[in-house]
């Protein structure tokens, strides 16, 4: 039934015609088409959908829209009149507070709403004002420092932050950073300009898939598997397809037997499931309808008779004989088994001062980006298929339809809309995309998907958890002669990236310190749950966690302070490691000592009182991998015959065009590198603009849409300032390189002297202002037409060493960092504080401090949230237990702890302007630190993630940690209640 | 997630939201703030095709002093009176919020996130009978009422009696939950309100133990009650026996097993039901020894 009713938003009256059930959220976004309110859970959890309603923050997801006439509601495009932003949407815009951008709408009327009450809010009120609204990406350190600003700015610039004794004002509490100045003579890179999508992102106006509609466009909704293992006997659609507005339903049965998935040697994802599901969640059925609602409640109304198997559940279980089989060629179920060996490790460990060993546990963590996967596909008239996603690697979705669908590459068209994160959820080909071209394909029409916040839980693809076996060897002083692990990797129902992250938790191990024996035996192994994937520091975290922590508590069985430890330990500059990495710039040792002084480590480690602990840790990462996900060049695989590997790149990794306007003032950078919140776009923009001696402002980015710009194998393994960076700067500088014979002419000079910078052209001992850097392109383009350059990017060829598995590892650099985590433990409760972090990293010279910062403060939220609160917990039948944000839950700002961070001086040959990563590297000190400060504050060493409160309690009862038991669920996959 | 096909109603009067829901039976629910109801309706936890929305039914909204004058109950002179559908934003700001009853803030604080603060009404999170509500326990320590009226007439019973099981509460079809009322506290009263979630912000109670205390001239004990949350199918009232002179540390022990005694804590995702036990007696401890400094320091 359809009802008439008149709503107020942003003070002009909107009469819209609604369904009474239908909530605010769904009215301002599918019929007003504002859609700068997000729907980040639809249930409460997130506060991406917040809204004023007369002027206080609501969520429009509880809302019924019915029950709202006459009340005064403001969107985020109420907020910023006649296109100029508020102090508040300014102060976001500058101090970094943006990422991904799927938060911040909510964040910023959140904020709005609470200096409107109190306009000098305190750091406690900020934070309590903000609970509600979770970001994934900032590590709220940004955030708070945008809101406070405003609550404590005065007319006058100064800072009215009131000190609680005297009342007078006291200079800004923001925490300092420890940047060097950028580089000498560069213009661009080095300097913390603001995001290049902040304003559209602060005002609403940026597009995420969701938020995009199509002419004609339908709805679609994948149907899941309500069971664990089970063979699919009878799939009955005819009720969904009665169902008035549904047209169309897909099954197992409509597809091609063709499988996908990540390694090319391992495709065992099928369309939908054709004989067997194998993970509560498995996607058997997709239904097309009018609306989302009607076909939501069409794939309910799909009944599947399941004949139900025996499932495994349990990595330690899978692999024992007997066990039930998640894939036949799997043989007991392990998926990819990697045994190195390096030097002679039971030798070194005979001849060890100490050894010791110890088992730990990781857990399954998810990703979970505020922004849920969606995805919008059409096929064109000549049979090119359009697909808008909300994904990290474009160019692996493209070449994955193309295998999909028998087309070539160039039939497939990616366009990547804004994404709200992805952390590696969003690095994969997934159902979403497959199923919404299918149904396009038969329909005609574009059709569009997007998953629920339950969805998301079911296809996972997050961290692997991990069961490892560590041992370590150390002489006297406290030096490493062996190591050796025993890994099983929990992955799931499906390959994905799995065979990469077995190599990983192994092959990163040794490039921090110097370990001259190494054996890894690892184990990525197959059970009956959703699938696992690459997540932020791809199979390294908790390898890095466990081995930190048995260092640290190595060095407190010999007497060693852990800083000093690593100090004897730290990798060195120009390093080959025992498995054949080659460590180029290293400035571990300078994170060491910067993290031991400005975190009073001296004072503070041994010195705390009894529930407050300070620990240490370190990591690193690589900066992009060595070699592409598939062999040979770019086309279908079918075409491609079986490739040999060879030690080098076939193809570019990344490669930009730049094109320069006729009139010489803008210049367009299209590069398929994917800008998904960590702000690539800025920093290749930066990087262009130095290249060529423009002013950045005068760079526009064309990255969205494989159809304009040339690939790039897309924002995974932190590869892109590295690579993407060098392609974009090759691009600028061969722009230069075209015009300087005209600036050259203008300047009476030869072409080797013109010096460009500040969109000016410069000789030694010419005029001062120089000559107008435009000039000499408008001239170029008068006798040549088009102002383009061209740039690209392959790896160094004859990375890695000749073993099985040497390719994983490879980079042409390192970064290298270290953390010192403080914190309070109640002794009663067993509840952990995160207080404070220190961290200083090395992540060659940065392009852009500030977005340094926000990766690492980022990341530090993010990795101590996974260490204390985080587990996807299933039940004895496979289920998900918490598949929504209030049963699992993510740090809020009022959890996170406060952050310095802080870059130390380092300069990486092999990047542009001497930069390398920080994106994943950042992640790897955080556990470790957490856990050791933890062990620090209570006397007891949890070595199974998460540490809970619960865990540590029984630790300091010295009782054994609870056994599992039965839990009850708090929600159920959709498709079971159907 | 979508609601299934409802019908809203929107009585302007308590008679009519009575008659509306009492005619359309077990298929038409209350609508307050919805901030629990339209959940439950998207995750079909609950089912209904009809929702009758209070929010133009009069004198639900606003925290204030009965009016003087004989009320029917004498327990309930100078009661303060919550209307069910305040939000918990409001009473949290409400400057009755005052002396033993500034410990239901220390509730209305911790509870969810600002943006739910601002829809989610008193009568909700009462009449929802969830077992993880944050007001009920500090309600019950300060000896709260529940009115509760019908297009047939008003009644008033301790809200102890109201909660029957989770989720399920006394109200007969076609009843609201009009106000809570909140006597005035002995003089020399305190009283606090402990709460354990995993996390800081935005999340529910593990456990969750309130307080009341009223000690005589000479600052002992005179009369205790706790009252639990989230550790039991319904928040539970634990009345403390007056025990024998002995020390703040000796009652507050005692206190916190006879809460530990009481509690009847499942095992879900949030903890196992031995470290919810736990968690009661710690909490139990704490709310008890605030209750008691702030009962010492009330001026009579
Ligand atoms: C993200 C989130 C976090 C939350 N966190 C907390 C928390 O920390 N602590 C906590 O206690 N709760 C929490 N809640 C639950 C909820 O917000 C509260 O219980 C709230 O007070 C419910 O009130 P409401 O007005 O929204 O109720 P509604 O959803 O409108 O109603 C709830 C139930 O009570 C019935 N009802 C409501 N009013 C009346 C009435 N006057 N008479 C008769 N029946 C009535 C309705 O029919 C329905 O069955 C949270 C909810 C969300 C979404
Ligand atoms: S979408 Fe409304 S709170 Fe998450
Ligand atoms: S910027 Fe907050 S979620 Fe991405």
């Amino acid at each position: 039934m359809t009802i008439a009713c008149t709503l107020t938003v942003n003070d002009e009256p909107r009469p819209v015609a609604i369904e009474p059930g239908d909530t605010l959220l769904d009215v301002l976004r599918d019929r007003l088409r504002l859609t700068g309110a997000k729907k980040g859970c639809d249930v409460g959890d997130c506060g991406a959908c917040t809204v004023l309603l007369d002027g206080e923050p609501v969520n429009a997801c509880l809302l019924l829209a019915a029950t709202l006439e006459g009340r005064r509601i403001t969107t985020i495009e109420g907020l910023a009149r006649g296109g100029t932003l508020t102090g508040l949407q300014r102060a976001f815009v500058e101090e970094g507070a943006i990422q991904c951008g799927y938060c911040t709408p909510g964040m910023v009327l959140s904020a709005a709403a609470l200096l409107a009450r109190h306009p000098e809010a305190t750091r406690e009120q900020v934070k309590d004002a903000l609970a509600g609204n979770l970001c994934r990406c900032t590590g709220y350190t940004a955030i708070l420092r945008a809101v406070e600003r405003c609550a404590n700015a005065r007319p006058d610039g100064t800072c009215a932050r009131r000190s609680a004794e005297d009342g007078r004002p006291t200079p800004c509490q923001c925490p300092p950073r420890g940047d060097a100045p950028a580089r000498p003579g560069l213009a661009s890179v080095g300097h913390s300009v603001p995001r290049v999508d902040a304003a559209d992102k602060v005002t609403g106006r940026a597009l995420y898939t969701a938020d995009l509609s199509l002419p004609d466009m339908v709805h679609a909704k994948v149907v899941l598997s309500p069971i664990a293992h089970g063979r699919i006997r009878r799939i009955d659609a005819s009720r969904a397809r009665a169902l008035p507005g549904v047209l169309d339903v897909i099954t197992g049965a409509d597809v091609t037997e063709n499988t996908y998935g990540v390694s090319p040697a391992r495709y065992d994802e099928e369309l939908l499931a054709r004989a067997k599901v194998r993970h509560v969640g498995d996607p058997v059925a997709a239904v097309a309808a009018i609306d989302e609602k009607t076909a939501e409640r069409a794939a309910a109304l799909v009944e599947v008779e399941y004949e139900e198997l025996p499932a495994v559940l349990d990595a330690l279980e899978a692999v024992k004989p007997g066990a039930p089989l998640v894939h036949d060629r799997y043989e007991r179920n392990v998926n990819t088994h990697v045994a190195h060996d390096f030097g002679d490790v039971d030798a070194a460990f005979a001849a060890s001062h100490a050894v010791r060993e110890e088992v730990f546990t990781g857990n399954f963590v998810y990703q979970c980006p505020m922004e849920p996967q969606a995805a919008i596909a059409h096929w064109d008239h000549d049979g090119t298929l359009v697909l808008h996603s909300a994904t990290q690697a474009p160019h692996y979705v493209q070449y994955m339809m193309a295998h999909v669908f028998h087309v070539p590459l160039g039939k497939v068209r990616v366009i990547r809309p804004h994404v709200g994160g992805g952390f590696g959820v969003k690095a994969a080909t997934n159902p979403l995309e497959v199923c919404a071209a299918l149904l396009a394909r038969r329909l005609g029409r574009p059709v569009r998907i997007v998953f629920s916040r339950e969805d998301m839980f079911h296809y996972y693809r997050g961290r692997h958890k991990q069961h490892m076996r560590f041992k370590l060897g150390l002489d006297r002083g406290g030096r490493i002669t062996a190591f050796s692990s025993e890994i099983h990797l929990d992955g799931g129902a499906y390959s994905s990236f799995g065979v990469a992250t077995a190599y990983y938790a192994g092959s990163m191990i040794p490039t921090l310190y110097k370990i001259p024996n190494y054996r890894y035996n690892g184990y990525r192994v197959m059970t009956h749950k959703p699938a696992c994937g690459a997540m932020r520091g791809h199979g390294v975290p908790q390898p890095r966690f466990a081995f930190e922590c048995l260092l640290n508590m190595m060095a407190d069985d010999l007497g060693i302070d852990p800083i000093e430890i690593r100090r004897r330990n730290a990798m060195t500059p120009h390093t080959r490691t025992v498995n054949d990495l080659d460590i180029g710039s290293c400035e571990f040792l300078a994170t060491l000592d910067a993290v031991e002084r400005d975190s009073a480590w001296r004072e503070k480690y041994g010195r705390l009182p009894k529930g407050r602990g300070i620990g240490v840790a370190s990591g690193g990462f690589v900066s992009g991998a060595g070699y592409c996900i598939y062999r040979g060049q770019v086309q279908m695989t079918h075409e491609k015959g079986p490739e040999k590997f060879q030690k080098k790149s076939i193809f570019p990794h990344a490669n930009a065009v730049i094109r320069v306007t006729e009139d010489g003032m803008a210049a367009i950078l299209m590069i398929g590198a994917a800008e998904i919140g960590q702000g690539s776009d800025t920093i290749l923009s930066q990087i262009a603009a130095e290249a060529m001696g423009i002013p950045h402002t005068r760079l526009r980015m064309k990255s969205q849409d494989s159809d304009i710009a040339p690939l790039d194998l897309g924002s995974y393994s932190s590869r892109v300032t590295l690579m993407a960076g060098n392609a974009v700067a090759a691009a600028g500088a061969a722009v230069a390189d075209k015009i300087r014979p005209y600036a050259a002419a203008m300047l009476g000079c030869a072409p080797p002297a013109v010096r460009f910078a500040h969109g000016r052209a410069f000789v030694e001992g010419g005029p001062p202002e120089g000559v107008a850097w435009e000039e000499a392109a408008r001239r170029y383009f008068n006798e040549h037409g088009p102002l383009v350059g061209t740039g690209c990017y392959k790896p160094p060829e004859g990375l890695g060493g000749d073993f099985k598995g040497a390719t994983v590892g490879t980079s042409p650099a390192y970064s290298f960092g270290t953390a010192a985590c403080e914190v309070a433990v109640d002794l009663d409760t067993g509840k952990v504080r995160v207080q404070r972090f220190t961290d200083y990293h090395d992540c060659g010279t940065p392009i852009n401090p500030q977005q340094v910062h926000g990766q690492v403060e980022g990341a530090i939220v993010m990795s101590a949230s996974e260490t204390i609160l985080e587990d996807v917990q299933f039940d004895d039948k496979g289920r998900v237990l918490n598949p929504n944000l209030h049963g699992y839950l993510i740090m809020t700002i009022k959890d996170a702890p406060e952050i310095f961070s802080g870059i130390v001086e380092s300069y990486e040959p092999r990047g542009p302007f001497g930069a390398k990563e920080i994106g994943e590297g950042a992640t790897l000190p955080v556990l470790g630190a957490v856990a050791h400060a933890i062990a620090n504050a209570t006397g007891v060493w949890i070595k199974d993630l998460p540490i809970t409160p619960e865990k540590i309690l029984a630790a300091l009862h010295g009782s054994p940690p609870a056994a599992p038991r039965h839990r009850s669920p708090t929600c159920l996959p959709t498709a079971s209640k159907g | 997630m979508h609601l299934p096909d409802v019908t809203i109603h929107h009585p302007a009067s308590l008679a009519e939201a009575s008659a509306t829901l009492r005619r359309l039976g077990p298929r038409a629910r209350a609508l307050a703030g919805g901030t629990d109801l339209v959940v439950d309706l998207k995750t079909r936890r609950v089912d209904a095709d009809h929702l009758v929305s209070l929010a133009r039914v009069p004198h639900l909204r606003g925290v204030e002093r009965a009016p003087l004058g004989a009320p029917a109950n004498g327990d309930l002179a100078g009661a303060l009176r919550i209307g069910a559908l305040t939000t918990i934003a409001q009473l949290d700001r409400s400057p009755e919020l005052r002396g033993s009853l500034s410990a239901l803030r220390e509730a209305t604080r911790d509870m969810a996130a600002t943006q739910v603060r601002h829809t989610a009404t008193v009568g909700g999170n009462i009449a929802g009978a969830v077992p993880c509500a944050d007001l009920p326990p500090v309600l019950l320590v300060l000896g709260a009422w529940v009115e509760i009226a019908s297009d047939s007439g008003t009644r008033t019973l301790p809200l102890v009696s109201f909660f029957t099981g989770p989720r399920q509460t006394l109200l007969a079809p076609g009843e609201l939950l009009t106000a809570i009322l909140v006597p005035p506290p002995p003089t020399r009263t305190g009283a606090a309100y402990a709460r354990f979630s995993l996390r800081e912000g935005n999340a529910i109670a593990v456990a969750s133990v309130a307080a009341a205390v009223t000690v005589d001239d000479a600052g002992r004990i005179a009369r205790a009650s706790l009252a639990l949350g989230a550790v039991a199918p319904v928040p539970r009232l634990v009345e403390l026996p007056p025990g024998p002179e002995r020390s703040d540390d000796d009652a507050i022990a005692d206190a916190a097993r006879r809460a530990v005694a009481a509690s009847d804590p499942i095992n879900d995702i949030r903890g196992s039901a031995e470290y919810r036990r736990e968690l009661v007696r710690v909490l139990a401890g704490r709310a008890m020894r605030s209750a008691l400094e702030r009962a010492r320091e009330a001026r009579p």
